[in-house]
């Protein structure tokens, strides 16, 4: 399902109070999906969104206006530790899909085998999600880019050809007008796809209202608390619901509520550190990111490339901005790149009373910080292989590097407590499976719960190695049907 | 792509070691796996050493000087006809003071280089280490063909040095070829290899936590077979290869084939390791660093330090582009040293 849907219903939430037989929490990644399936099932499904609904196109894309208008908090939010990561979230009808860099990955078959028996998930059988992935591909037009893949991307893939690393171009969920280029493309995110089907089979949808809690009595919960558009209370009363707040807020709603077993204890991340690399020649894209990735080094490490805009480079030049600042006056030559890891620390969402906003920490590992300095150094030997006349690593200090022995001083004196260690992933705070240590079952009901159920990112294991989308979206629709199959809507 | 002729001469330094007297005898006696026609130069440091080559080839012309002194290097050079390749081996590893690193390591690959290029001389093949690219940041992780550079302490440093030194000449016009060779074992090995086979029959062996760290490791054979592909193979100047045996060992299994090797040639092994803390690793570590910075250099402990680690490296390239094929493992190598060790009369 692809090209414009009819104009979807969407408004503020204004009602002191609502019904509806299906609550769910959060419009990204796992909420719409859930609200297209359950809808489409016969349903009466209503999806309430904290964020504002925004129309693709009508904000230039990884832009600071952007990053006010559908971001939460301004773009960064930090969790706590040494070093701190910070780490960003969609917040607007879609979520995260709105906002992201629309990589495409499926899980990883040995992932969804290990996640099997790792944490006992019953019925997870990787040919019935395979079948979910190409519903999913199909739904949301994974594709590959038309024509030449950009100079940015083009970058990734020479200099790790050269280097003989394993590269690979990720496809997105996109389109592209007929003859149009790499960069022309419209991202197919929750507002334009299972958002308006949702919608087509009756769910409505309600922006601008935010859920503080549920109301529990022994196994089950019965209404949400919220605040309306204007900032007065409101109540919604429901017979199942759907957190789907993503993996920070999801955990901190639960808790709020006083579901506090297990959940929010195992935050994980992929932990990234960036760098900036400065070519011969133009070849800075502000409105787009590389489609190539690295994956020689995965699932411990890989590579890819950043939004670049002039305010993003100078963001990456900041952490030895005196040696670096020079490279900001030729923007256009200049490019951010990540490498990220997949972590062994863990992390915490803890709800803080009389606090909007929940306390988040997370500790690397030794292993970690060994991994992100290896990634760094990694990295930049891919950029010099490229023909990168000047790297800028993102860290406290750190040398400009021109040549491999360069790279040296690099190793010595690279210190994760010194670098800018960012991630946009986010995952496994309300982990699903049978295994004792699982917050929620099998298919997402909360443990102990007759009507809650999570379906975000917040449900998977642990940090999958690959983009979460694809996966998020997968096991959602996943527990959605498994939920329809047993809870036959009425009438 | 068809091999380079043999060379109508070749020229080995570090001659004496122990790599080198197993390039002596391979290239250089009738029993030798690659054994060629033509005049083999060996640079030795004093007539010792000469005794020592000539102990094992008759053949080989001993030439008395040092990678430290150019003059001396002129002198093994003159009157090589152009189709000479030279086999650059001579290092020092475990020295009395760190400054002996950067003279030999660094300054000797330099001056020979220099000299090779000066000469005009077909091909120079320079054996590095693993120590310019440290240890591996995981136990899981593999060095690829192409790494940062990350040296360890002042012999990573130092080889790391000798490297660049050599690319250096590459840029001018030498045809130069790196062989980085892992941690090695086999006959003619030097007497801390036979505390190594002490250790492991005592069931002293140092192991660090759950003894998972990975080991590349090179039988010397295997090792003299990929110095001579690398010599022979036609390509462009500068590249550079992992030479090890097929795959990787984990210490527990490094510990576990050595014992069962010792026991199959007749030894009484106490089975076990000496286990220790990870921590203790990263003391000991820390500790040589120390030391190291004072520019004194204790082997002990800088064993210890690297032994926490992983180094495993992954020789995909040298089989497909040079068609190395590492004929001997860890079991079968091990038994070939300690018959050698036997028949030498050193007591394990
Ligand atoms: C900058 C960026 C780049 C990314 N790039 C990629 C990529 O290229 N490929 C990829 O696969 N993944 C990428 N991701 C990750 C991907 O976007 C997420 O994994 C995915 O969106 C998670 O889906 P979700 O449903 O768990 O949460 P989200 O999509 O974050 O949706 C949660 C929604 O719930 C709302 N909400 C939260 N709390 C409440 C509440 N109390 N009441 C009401 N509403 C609430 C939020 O406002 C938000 O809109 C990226 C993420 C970011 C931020």
């Amino acid at each position: 399902m692809t090209g414009p849907a009819s104009t979807p219903i969407h408004t503020p939430a204004t009602e002191a109070r609502y019904d509806a037989e299906i609550l769910i929490i959060g419009s990204g990644a796992g909420g719409a999906t859930t609200a297209a399936l359950l809808a489409e099932a016969g349903f009466d499904v209503l999806v309430v969104e904290e964020g504002d609904w925004v129309e693709q196109g009508s904000v230039v894309s990884f832009s600071l206006e952007q990053m006010d208008r559908q971001y939460r908090s301004g773009g960064v939010t930090v969790a706590l530790g040494l070093p701190s990561i910070a780490y960003t979230e969609g917040r607007c009808a879609g979520g995260g899909t709105e906002v992201n860099s629309g990589l495409y990955r499926r899980p990883p078959a040995e992932l969804l085998e290990r996640w099997r028996s790792q944490y006992h998930i019953r019925d997870l059988d990787p040919d019935e999600m395979y079948v979910i992935a190409d519903e999913i591909e199909s739904a949301i037009n994974v594709t590959t880019v038309p024509g030449a893949v950009s100079a940015p991307s083009a970058v990734l893939r020479r200099g790790a050809d050269a280097l003989a690393w394993q590269n690979s171009e990720s496809p997105r969920w996109m389109t592209y007008p007929p003859g149009g280029s790499a960069s022309s493309g419209q991202r197919q995110s929750m507002t334009r796809t299972y958002l308006p089907r949702a919608q087509r089979a009756g769910a409505r949808l309600l922006t601008q209202c935010r859920v503080r809690k549920l109301s529990i009595s022994g196994t089950s919960a019965s209404d949400a608390d919220v605040v309306l558009a204007d900032g007065s209370p409101g109540r919604i009363h429901f017979r199942h619901v759907f957190v789907c707040g993503g993996a920070i807020h999801t955990p901190a709603l639960l808790q709020r509520s006083g579901l506090r077993e297990r959940i929010g204890d195992t935050l994980a991340v992929h932990p990234t550190v960036k760098l900036a690399a400065r070519f011969a020649e133009p070849i800075n894209i502000p409105d787009d990111v590389p489609v190539h990735q690295v994956k020689e080094f995965a699932p411990e490490i890989s590579f890819g490339g950043s939004a670049s805009h002039p305010g993003l480079v100078a963001l990456a030049l900041a952490d030895n901005w005196g040696e670096f600042s020079h490279a900001l006056h030729e923007w256009e030559r200049v490019c951010v790149y990540y490498a990220a890891i997949t972590s062994e620390g863990k992390g915490r969402v803890k709800a803080i009373p009389g606090l909007r906003d929940p306390l988040v920490t997370y500790n690397l590992t030794a292993r970690d910080k060994q991994l992100l300095r290896s990634g760094l150094s990694r990295l930049t030997l891919l950029m010099l292989a490229a023909g990168a006349d000047e790297v800028y690593p993102s860290y406290h200090n750190a040398p400009v590097v021109r040549s491999s022995a360069d790279i040296a001083s690099l190793q010595r004196s690279f210190a994760a407590t010194k670098a800018t260690v960012m991630t946009v992933h986010l995952c496994s705070t309300v982990p699903i499976g049978e295994h004792p240590r699982c917050a929620a079952g099998s298919f997402g009901q909360v443990r102990g719960m007759r009507n809650v159920w999570v379906n975000d990112a917040s449900m998977l294991p642990d940090a999958p190695g690959v983009n979460p989308q694809g996966s998020v979206m997968a096991f959602a629709i996943r527990n959605a049907q498994r939920f329809i199959e047993t809870e036959r809507p009425h009438g | 792509m068809d091999d380079l002729a043999l060379p109508a001469a070749t020229v080995i330094t570090g001659s004496a070691g122990w790599l080198g007297r197993a390039l002596v005898h391979h290239l250089a006696t009738d029993a030798g796996d690659h054994a060629r026609d033509g005049e083999v130069r060996a640079l030795v440091l004093n007539q010792t050493e000469a005794d020592a080559v000539h102990a094992v080839s008759a053949r080989a012309r001993a030439i008395i000087g040092s990678v430290t002194d150019p003059d001396s290097l002129e002198r093994l050079l003159v009157g090589l006809p152009p189709d000479t390749d030279v086999i650059h081996t001579a290092g020092v590893i475990h020295p009395a003071k760190v400054s002996d690193f950067f003279a030999v390591n660094a300054g000797g690959a330099a001056n020979v280089a220099a000299a090779v290029q000066r000469a005009g001389l077909r091909r120079m093949v320079h054996v590095s280490s693993n120590s310019p690219f440290g240890t591996n940041a995981s136990d899981e992780d593999t060095f690829r063909a192409h790494e940062p550079y990350n040296p360890y302490l002042g012999y990573g440093e130092s080889k790391m040095q000798g490297e660049l030194a050599v690319l250096d000449q590459v840029q001018a016009g030498l045809d130069a070829v790196i062989v980085r060779p892992p941690w090695f074992y086999g006959p003619l090995q030097p007497p801390r290899q036979t505390t190594f086979f002490r250790l492991v029959r005592g069931g002293r062996f140092p192991k660090f936590g759950a003894g998972m760290q990975r080991r590349s490791m090179v039988y010397v054979d295997n090792l003299v077979q990929g110095i001579v592909r690398a010599e022979l193979t036609p390509g462009p100047s500068g590249r550079a290869y992992w030479i090890a045996d097929e795959r990787a060992y984990t210490v527990n299994e490094i510990i576990e084939t050595v014992g069962r090797a010792l026991t199959d040639e007749g030894y009484e092994v106490k089975p076990g390791a000496m286990a220790l803390p990870v921590i203790a690793g990263r003391v000991a570590e820390r500790a040589d660093r120390i030391i190291q910075s004072t520019g004194r250099y204790q082997q002990q402990l800088h064993v210890m330090g690297e032994m926490a680690h992983s180094i495993a490296c992954d020789i995909g390239a040298a089989q497909t582009e040079l068609g190395y094929r590492p004929a001997v493992a860890l079991y079968e190598g091990m038994r070939r040293s300690i018959q050698w060790c036997r028949r030498e009369g050193l007591e394990l």
